[in-house]
């Protein structure tokens, strides 16, 4: 899956932030242009995603 | 990996408030000083559909200023249509300065979707 940001714009203007398809905390710092050049973060929230696949990557690594 | 941001947009690139003017078929933005009701206000200058008075736009701190009395000289919904406009525009172009491919679908609700695929062909 190619990696892609999402930007969602409301009637109102108010806009959220998506990312997909990253790796680790690639995530953050490939949106961190889009979030600072729109304006000021007001929430963030990580996904179950994030979170799945940061422990199938720990667990990975206690096999070798 | 993913995560979800909130922003509150804040309007600070003039060349993207160009942009908005020109796809909402506004008259292009200018930069000044102009009178509101009971105050004057600097900065980009933004006139919107059936407005008595400009928007002002601070491109230091991000905020408008504006005088529309609760709606009766002008309506909240096209200061609302201008910064989705804004918000739009301005992800579009900082997307490409970064040479990513960039497509956008309108919503049902009436909201935009501006794509951003990282690391494709501009």
């Amino acid at each position: 899956m190619m990696p892609t940001i999402e930007i969602v714009v409301t009637p109102t203007g108010q806009t959220q932030v998506q990312t997909k398809g990253f790796t680790g905390s690639e995530c953050r710092q490939a949106s961190q242009f889009i979030e600072q050049a729109l304006g000021q973060r007001t929430s963030e929230q990580l996904t179950a995603e994030f979170h799945q696949q940061a422990n199938q990557s720990q667990s990975h690594q206690q096999h070798h | 990996m993913s995560h979800i941001v909130e922003i509150k947009t804040e309007v600070r690139d003039e060349v993207a408030i160009g942009s908005a003017c020109r796809r909402l078929k506004l008259d292009p933005p200018t930069r000044g000083t102009v009178k509101l009701f009971s105050s004057e206000a600097t900065g980009v200058i933004v006139n919107l559909p059936g407005w008595r008075y400009p928007t002002v736009f601070d491109t230091q701190t991000g905020e408008a200023r504006y005088d529309n009395y609760g709606g009766h000289w002008g309506k909240q919904v096209q200061l609302d249509r201008f910064l989705q406009a804004y918000a739009v525009e301005k992800a579009k172009r900082e997307a490409h300065l970064k040479g990513h491919t960039v497509t956008e679908v309108s919503l049902a609700d009436g909201s935009i979707k501006v794509t951003v695929t990282v690391g494709g062909a501009a």
